[in-house]
Protein backbone atom coordinates (compact mmCIF):
# COMPACT_ATOMS: atom_id res chain seq x y z
CA UNK A 1 0.00 0.00 0.00
CA UNK A 2 1.27 3.46 -0.84
CA UNK A 3 0.59 6.73 1.03
CA UNK A 4 -2.01 7.86 -1.52
CA UNK A 5 -4.11 4.74 -1.02
CA UNK A 6 -3.68 5.15 2.73
CA UNK A 7 -5.07 8.71 2.53
CA UNK A 8 -8.00 7.57 0.44
CA UNK A 9 -8.96 4.86 2.91
CA UNK A 10 -8.22 6.87 6.03
CA UNK A 11 -11.82 8.02 6.58
CA UNK A 12 -13.10 4.46 6.71
CA UNK A 13 -10.03 3.42 8.70
CA UNK A 14 -10.79 5.90 11.49
CA UNK A 15 -14.49 4.98 11.42
CA UNK A 16 -13.73 1.24 11.53
CA UNK A 17 -15.72 0.50 8.42
CA UNK A 18 -12.94 -1.09 6.38
CA UNK A 19 -13.10 -4.78 5.48
CA UNK A 20 -10.68 -6.95 7.47
CA UNK A 21 -8.07 -7.34 4.75
CA UNK A 22 -7.93 -3.60 4.06
CA UNK A 23 -7.72 -2.89 7.76
CA UNK A 24 -4.68 -5.10 8.12
CA UNK A 25 -3.02 -3.45 5.11
CA UNK A 26 -3.63 0.00 6.61
CA UNK A 27 -2.17 -1.09 9.93
CA UNK A 28 0.85 -2.52 8.13
CA UNK A 29 1.36 0.77 6.31
CA UNK A 30 1.35 2.72 9.58
CA UNK A 31 4.12 0.58 10.95
CA UNK A 32 6.15 1.20 7.81
CA UNK A 33 5.46 4.88 7.04
CA UNK A 34 6.31 7.40 9.72
CA UNK A 35 4.61 10.33 7.95
CA UNK A 36 1.26 8.51 7.61
CA UNK A 37 1.56 7.20 11.13
CA UNK A 38 2.03 10.75 12.46
CA UNK A 39 -0.89 12.05 10.46
CA UNK A 40 -3.13 9.22 11.66
CA UNK A 41 -2.20 9.94 15.28
CA UNK A 42 -2.79 13.68 14.89
CA UNK A 43 -6.22 13.18 13.38
CA UNK A 44 -7.26 10.68 16.04
CA UNK A 45 -6.05 12.90 18.88
CA UNK A 46 -7.73 16.01 17.49
CA UNK A 47 -11.00 14.12 17.06
CA UNK A 48 -10.75 12.89 20.62
CA UNK A 49 -10.35 16.49 21.81
CA UNK A 50 -13.37 17.57 19.83
CA UNK A 51 -15.54 14.69 21.04
CA UNK A 52 -14.64 15.54 24.62
CA UNK A 53 -15.77 19.14 24.44
CA UNK A 54 -18.16 19.92 27.29
CA UNK A 55 -21.80 19.14 26.60
CA UNK A 56 -23.90 22.28 26.87
CA UNK A 57 -27.16 22.03 28.75
CA UNK A 58 -30.22 24.16 28.00
CA UNK A 59 -30.55 27.19 30.29
CA UNK A 60 -32.91 27.20 33.28
CA UNK A 61 -35.82 28.96 31.58
CA UNK A 62 -35.61 26.93 28.38
CA UNK A 63 -38.63 24.70 29.04
CA UNK A 64 -40.86 27.56 30.19
CA UNK A 65 -39.98 29.64 27.15
CA UNK A 66 -40.62 26.70 24.85
CA UNK A 67 -43.95 25.98 26.56
CA UNK A 68 -45.00 29.60 26.05
CA UNK A 69 -43.95 29.57 22.41
CA UNK A 70 -45.83 26.32 21.83
CA UNK A 71 -48.94 27.82 23.42
CA UNK A 72 -48.64 30.85 21.13
CA UNK A 73 -48.19 28.53 18.17
CA UNK A 74 -51.29 26.54 19.15
CA UNK A 75 -53.36 29.71 19.45
CA UNK A 76 -52.06 31.06 16.17
CA UNK A 77 -52.86 27.77 14.47
CA UNK A 78 -56.35 27.78 15.97
CA UNK A 79 -57.07 31.30 14.72
CA UNK A 80 -55.66 30.47 11.32
CA UNK A 81 -57.88 27.39 11.23
CA UNK A 82 -60.91 29.50 12.22
CA UNK A 83 -60.26 32.14 9.57
CA UNK A 84 -59.42 29.35 7.19
CA UNK A 85 -62.86 27.82 7.73
CA UNK A 86 -64.58 31.16 7.12
CA UNK A 87 -62.48 31.64 4.00
CA UNK A 88 -63.29 28.12 2.88
CA UNK A 89 -67.02 28.80 3.31
CA UNK A 90 -66.77 32.04 1.34
CA UNK A 91 -64.83 30.30 -1.40
CA UNK A 92 -67.37 27.46 -1.48
CA UNK A 93 -70.26 29.91 -1.84
CA UNK A 94 -68.43 31.83 -4.57
CA UNK A 95 -67.52 28.68 -6.45
CA UNK A 96 -71.07 27.33 -6.20
CA UNK A 97 -72.49 30.63 -7.48
CA UNK A 98 -70.10 30.71 -10.39
CA UNK A 99 -70.89 27.08 -11.18
CA UNK A 100 -74.62 27.76 -11.12
CA UNK A 101 -74.25 30.81 -13.35
CA UNK A 102 -72.11 28.79 -15.70
CA UNK A 103 -74.67 26.00 -15.76
CA UNK A 104 -77.45 28.46 -16.55
CA UNK A 105 -75.38 30.06 -19.29
CA UNK A 106 -74.56 26.70 -20.83
CA UNK A 107 -78.22 25.59 -20.61
CA UNK A 108 -79.36 28.73 -22.37
CA UNK A 109 -76.83 28.24 -25.12
CA UNK A 110 -78.05 24.74 -25.71
CA UNK A 111 -81.66 25.87 -26.58
CA UNK A 112 -82.12 25.38 -30.38
CA UNK A 113 -82.76 28.88 -31.62
CA UNK A 114 -83.09 29.41 -35.42
CA UNK A 115 -79.99 31.08 -36.67
CA UNK A 116 -81.88 33.47 -39.16
CA UNK A 117 -85.25 34.82 -38.29
CA UNK A 118 -87.58 34.25 -41.24
CA UNK A 119 -90.68 36.35 -41.53
CA UNK A 120 -93.81 35.32 -43.48
CA UNK A 121 -93.94 36.72 -47.00
CA UNK A 122 -95.48 40.12 -47.34
CA UNK A 123 -98.85 39.96 -49.08
CA UNK A 124 -100.09 43.34 -50.30
CA UNK A 125 -103.31 44.02 -52.19
CA UNK A 126 -103.96 47.08 -54.26
CA UNK A 127 -106.98 49.15 -53.17
CA UNK A 128 -110.04 48.95 -55.37
CA UNK A 129 -110.13 51.90 -57.74
CA UNK A 130 -113.95 52.48 -57.48
CA UNK A 131 -114.07 52.77 -53.74
CA UNK A 132 -111.40 55.34 -53.39
CA UNK A 133 -111.80 57.73 -50.57
CA UNK A 134 -112.32 61.11 -51.95
CA UNK A 135 -111.54 64.01 -49.81
CA UNK A 136 -113.47 67.22 -49.91
CA UNK A 137 -112.72 69.78 -52.47
CA UNK A 138 -109.91 72.09 -51.45
CA UNK A 139 -112.06 75.18 -51.62
CA UNK A 140 -114.53 73.55 -49.19
CA UNK A 141 -111.83 72.75 -46.73
CA UNK A 142 -110.64 76.30 -46.84
CA UNK A 143 -114.22 77.49 -46.31
CA UNK A 144 -114.59 75.79 -42.94
CA UNK A 145 -114.19 78.27 -40.11
CA UNK A 146 -111.02 78.14 -38.17
CA UNK A 147 -110.97 76.58 -34.70
CA UNK A 148 -111.80 73.04 -35.76
CA UNK A 149 -109.24 70.39 -36.44
CA UNK A 150 -108.66 70.14 -40.12
CA UNK A 151 -109.80 66.52 -40.60
CA UNK A 152 -112.97 66.99 -38.54
CA UNK A 153 -113.68 69.95 -40.68
CA UNK A 154 -113.07 67.89 -43.75
CA UNK A 155 -115.61 65.31 -42.57
CA UNK A 156 -118.20 67.97 -41.95
CA UNK A 157 -117.54 69.47 -45.31
CA UNK A 158 -118.01 66.10 -46.98
CA UNK A 159 -121.48 65.77 -45.48
CA UNK A 160 -122.67 69.23 -46.63
CA UNK A 161 -124.54 69.68 -49.88
CA UNK A 162 -122.35 70.39 -52.80
CA UNK A 163 -122.63 73.92 -53.92
CA UNK A 164 -120.79 75.16 -56.92
CA UNK A 165 -119.97 78.81 -57.12
CA UNK A 166 -120.07 78.68 -60.87
CA UNK A 167 -123.83 78.05 -60.69
CA UNK A 168 -124.27 81.22 -58.69
CA UNK A 169 -122.23 83.08 -61.20
CA UNK A 170 -124.24 81.90 -64.12
CA UNK A 171 -127.51 82.72 -62.31
CA UNK A 172 -126.37 86.24 -61.60
CA UNK A 173 -125.29 86.69 -65.17
CA UNK A 174 -128.74 85.88 -66.40
CA UNK B 1 -41.30 -5.68 19.34
CA UNK B 2 -41.62 -2.21 17.86
CA UNK B 3 -45.25 -2.91 17.06
CA UNK B 4 -45.94 -3.86 20.66
CA UNK B 5 -44.27 -0.67 21.86
CA UNK B 6 -46.23 1.34 19.34
CA UNK B 7 -49.54 -0.15 20.41
CA UNK B 8 -48.69 0.58 24.00
CA UNK B 9 -47.73 4.13 23.16
CA UNK B 10 -50.77 4.96 21.06
CA UNK B 11 -53.24 4.76 23.93
CA UNK B 12 -51.21 4.96 27.10
CA UNK B 13 -53.34 5.03 30.25
CA UNK B 14 -52.67 5.29 33.94
CA UNK B 15 -49.87 6.82 35.96
CA UNK B 16 -47.01 5.18 34.13
CA UNK B 17 -47.63 6.97 30.83
CA UNK B 18 -44.34 8.78 31.08
CA UNK B 19 -42.45 5.57 31.76
CA UNK B 20 -44.09 3.94 28.77
CA UNK B 21 -43.19 6.87 26.57
CA UNK B 22 -39.66 6.91 27.91
CA UNK B 23 -39.26 3.23 27.06
CA UNK B 24 -40.74 3.59 23.58
CA UNK B 25 -38.68 4.33 20.48
CA UNK B 26 -39.01 7.64 18.60
CA UNK B 27 -41.44 6.20 16.11
CA UNK B 28 -43.79 5.02 18.86
CA UNK B 29 -43.59 8.37 20.66
CA UNK B 30 -44.43 10.18 17.43
CA UNK B 31 -47.37 7.84 16.87
CA UNK B 32 -48.57 8.50 20.42
CA UNK B 33 -48.39 12.24 19.88
CA UNK B 34 -50.30 12.02 16.63
CA UNK B 35 -52.83 9.86 18.44
CA UNK B 36 -53.55 12.77 20.78
CA UNK B 37 -51.10 12.12 23.64
CA UNK B 38 -49.69 15.61 24.28
CA UNK B 39 -47.17 14.30 26.81
CA UNK B 40 -45.41 12.48 23.98
CA UNK B 41 -44.20 15.81 22.68
CA UNK B 42 -42.52 16.58 26.01
CA UNK B 43 -40.76 13.26 25.69
CA UNK B 44 -39.44 14.22 22.25
CA UNK B 45 -38.25 17.58 23.62
CA UNK B 46 -36.56 15.81 26.51
CA UNK B 47 -34.75 13.46 24.13
CA UNK B 48 -33.53 16.01 21.64
CA UNK B 49 -33.12 19.38 23.34
CA UNK B 50 -29.53 18.88 24.54
CA UNK B 51 -28.36 17.14 21.39
CA UNK B 52 -29.85 19.80 19.14
CA UNK B 53 -28.52 22.59 21.32
CA UNK B 54 -24.98 21.25 21.09
CA UNK B 55 -25.27 20.62 17.37
CA UNK B 56 -26.54 24.14 16.64
CA UNK B 57 -24.19 25.80 19.11
CA UNK B 58 -21.15 24.10 17.59
CA UNK B 59 -22.37 25.12 14.14
CA UNK B 60 -23.14 28.79 14.78
CA UNK B 61 -21.03 29.52 17.90
CA UNK B 62 -23.65 31.60 19.71
CA UNK B 63 -25.30 29.95 22.68
CA UNK B 64 -28.31 32.26 23.10
CA UNK B 65 -29.13 32.12 19.44
CA UNK B 66 -28.64 28.36 19.51
CA UNK B 67 -31.31 28.06 22.23
CA UNK B 68 -33.69 30.19 20.18
CA UNK B 69 -33.11 28.00 17.16
CA UNK B 70 -33.66 24.79 19.13
CA UNK B 71 -37.00 26.21 20.26
CA UNK B 72 -37.81 27.04 16.67
CA UNK B 73 -37.01 23.45 15.71
CA UNK B 74 -39.49 22.14 18.27
CA UNK B 75 -42.18 24.57 17.20
CA UNK B 76 -41.76 23.40 13.61
CA UNK B 77 -41.84 19.79 14.71
CA UNK B 78 -45.02 20.46 16.69
CA UNK B 79 -46.72 22.13 13.76
CA UNK B 80 -45.65 19.78 11.02
CA UNK B 81 -45.34 16.40 12.69
CA UNK B 82 -48.50 15.21 10.92
CA UNK B 83 -46.63 15.70 7.62
CA UNK B 84 -43.59 13.71 8.72
CA UNK B 85 -43.04 10.59 6.64
CA UNK B 86 -43.04 7.91 9.31
CA UNK B 87 -41.23 5.45 7.10
CA UNK B 88 -38.12 7.58 7.78
CA UNK B 89 -36.14 8.20 10.95
CA UNK B 90 -37.51 10.93 13.17
CA UNK B 91 -34.03 11.99 14.30
CA UNK B 92 -32.94 12.56 10.70
CA UNK B 93 -35.96 14.78 10.13
CA UNK B 94 -35.31 16.80 13.29
CA UNK B 95 -31.64 17.26 12.44
CA UNK B 96 -32.55 18.33 8.92
CA UNK B 97 -34.73 21.10 10.34
CA UNK B 98 -31.98 22.11 12.79
CA UNK B 99 -29.31 22.03 10.11
CA UNK B 100 -31.38 24.25 7.80
CA UNK B 101 -32.08 26.75 10.55
CA UNK B 102 -28.40 26.90 11.48
CA UNK B 103 -27.47 27.36 7.84
CA UNK B 104 -29.98 30.21 7.49
CA UNK B 105 -28.60 31.84 10.62
CA UNK B 106 -25.07 31.75 9.23
CA UNK B 107 -26.28 33.10 5.91
CA UNK B 108 -28.11 35.98 7.61
CA UNK B 109 -25.04 36.72 9.67
CA UNK B 110 -22.78 36.86 6.66
CA UNK B 111 -25.13 39.51 5.24
CA UNK B 112 -24.88 41.51 8.47
CA UNK B 113 -21.26 41.98 9.62
CA UNK B 114 -22.36 43.63 12.87
CA UNK B 115 -24.20 40.48 13.96
CA UNK B 116 -21.17 38.40 13.02
CA UNK B 117 -18.91 40.57 15.14
CA UNK B 118 -21.26 40.45 18.13
CA UNK B 119 -21.57 36.69 17.86
CA UNK B 120 -17.82 36.20 17.70
CA UNK B 121 -17.34 38.55 20.63
CA UNK B 122 -19.94 36.63 22.63
CA UNK B 123 -18.23 33.38 21.80
CA UNK B 124 -14.87 34.73 22.99
CA UNK B 125 -16.26 36.16 26.21
CA UNK B 126 -18.38 33.16 27.03
CA UNK B 127 -16.47 31.76 30.00
CA UNK B 128 -19.35 30.81 32.23
CA UNK B 129 -19.87 27.32 30.84
CA UNK B 130 -19.02 24.27 32.91
CA UNK B 131 -15.44 23.17 32.38
CA UNK B 132 -15.67 19.46 31.91
CA UNK B 133 -12.08 19.37 30.76
CA UNK B 134 -11.16 20.24 34.33
CA UNK B 135 -11.34 18.37 37.56
CA UNK B 136 -10.89 19.54 41.15
CA UNK B 137 -7.61 17.75 41.61
CA UNK B 138 -5.91 19.48 38.67
CA UNK B 139 -3.15 21.99 39.31
CA UNK B 140 -3.97 25.63 38.35
CA UNK B 141 -1.55 25.67 35.42
CA UNK B 142 -3.03 22.38 34.20
CA UNK B 143 -6.50 23.85 34.44
CA UNK B 144 -5.40 26.90 32.51
CA UNK B 145 -3.82 24.76 29.82
CA UNK B 146 -6.98 22.67 29.44
CA UNK B 147 -9.20 25.71 29.35
CA UNK B 148 -6.97 27.23 26.71
CA UNK B 149 -6.97 24.00 24.71
CA UNK B 150 -10.75 23.84 24.82
CA UNK B 151 -10.91 27.36 23.48
CA UNK B 152 -8.49 26.43 20.72
CA UNK B 153 -10.61 23.42 19.77
CA UNK B 154 -13.77 25.51 19.64
CA UNK B 155 -12.08 28.15 17.54
CA UNK B 156 -10.65 25.53 15.22
CA UNK B 157 -14.12 24.11 14.54
CA UNK B 158 -15.38 27.61 13.85
CA UNK B 159 -12.58 28.07 11.31
CA UNK B 160 -13.80 25.19 9.14
CA UNK B 161 -15.86 26.13 6.08
CA UNK B 162 -19.57 25.97 6.87
CA UNK B 163 -20.39 22.90 4.76
CA UNK B 164 -17.37 21.03 6.16
CA UNK B 165 -18.21 22.04 9.72
CA UNK B 166 -21.79 20.87 9.41
CA UNK B 167 -20.76 17.40 8.25
CA UNK B 168 -17.93 17.25 10.80
CA UNK B 169 -20.23 18.05 13.75
CA UNK B 170 -22.93 15.64 12.61
CA UNK B 171 -20.38 12.85 12.40
CA UNK B 172 -18.02 13.52 15.28
CA UNK B 173 -20.38 15.03 17.82
CA UNK B 174 -23.73 13.48 16.95
CA UNK B 175 -22.40 10.18 15.68
CA UNK B 176 -24.58 10.17 12.57
CA UNK B 177 -23.94 7.66 9.82
CA UNK B 178 -22.74 8.83 6.40
CA UNK B 179 -26.17 8.01 4.97
CA UNK B 180 -27.98 10.04 7.59
CA UNK B 181 -25.63 12.98 7.06
CA UNK B 182 -26.27 12.77 3.34
CA UNK B 183 -30.00 12.96 3.99
CA UNK B 184 -29.73 15.77 6.53
CA UNK B 185 -27.44 17.92 4.40
CA UNK B 186 -29.11 16.95 1.12
CA UNK B 187 -25.82 15.81 -0.42
CA UNK B 188 -24.77 12.55 -1.99
CA UNK B 189 -22.74 10.00 -0.09
CA UNK B 190 -19.51 10.75 -1.96
CA UNK B 191 -19.74 14.45 -1.13
CA UNK B 192 -20.31 13.66 2.54
CA UNK B 193 -17.24 11.41 2.68
CA UNK B 194 -15.09 13.89 0.83
CA UNK B 195 -16.18 16.81 3.05
CA UNK B 196 -15.69 14.79 6.20
CA UNK B 197 -12.21 13.70 5.15
CA UNK B 198 -11.20 17.28 4.37
CA UNK B 199 -12.77 18.59 7.56
CA UNK B 200 -10.87 16.05 9.66
CA UNK B 201 -7.57 16.88 7.99
CA UNK B 202 -8.11 20.66 8.26
CA UNK B 203 -9.18 20.42 11.88
CA UNK B 204 -6.17 18.26 12.80
CA UNK B 205 -3.90 20.69 10.99
CA UNK B 206 -5.26 23.68 12.95
CA UNK B 207 -5.20 21.94 16.33
CA UNK B 208 -1.91 20.07 15.94
CA UNK B 209 0.47 22.89 17.05
CA UNK B 210 -1.42 23.18 20.37
CA UNK B 211 -1.53 19.47 21.17
CA UNK B 212 2.12 18.91 22.02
Amino acid sequence: MDCREFQENHLAFVDDTLPGVELVRMQMHITECESCSRQDATIRRSLMLFRNLPVIQPSAGFSERLEKKLLDARMADASVMHSGRARKLAVTVAVTSVAMLGYIAVSLRQVDYPKDITFPPVVATAPQSGSSITGPAPEMVVAVPAGLPIWTAALYAEQTAVHFASVDLTTTAR
Amino acid sequence: MANIARKQAVKPQGANVREQLRAADDSAVVTAFLGGEERAFSELVERYQTRLLNFIYRTIGDREKAEDLVQEVFIRVYRHLHRFDRSKKFSTWVYTIASNLAKNELRNRSRNPLVLFQAVQKNWQDDDRPLQFEDATSRPDDMYRKRHLRQIVEESVAKLPEHHRNVFILRELEGKSYEEIAEITDCNLGTVKSRLNRARNSFAEIVAPYMD
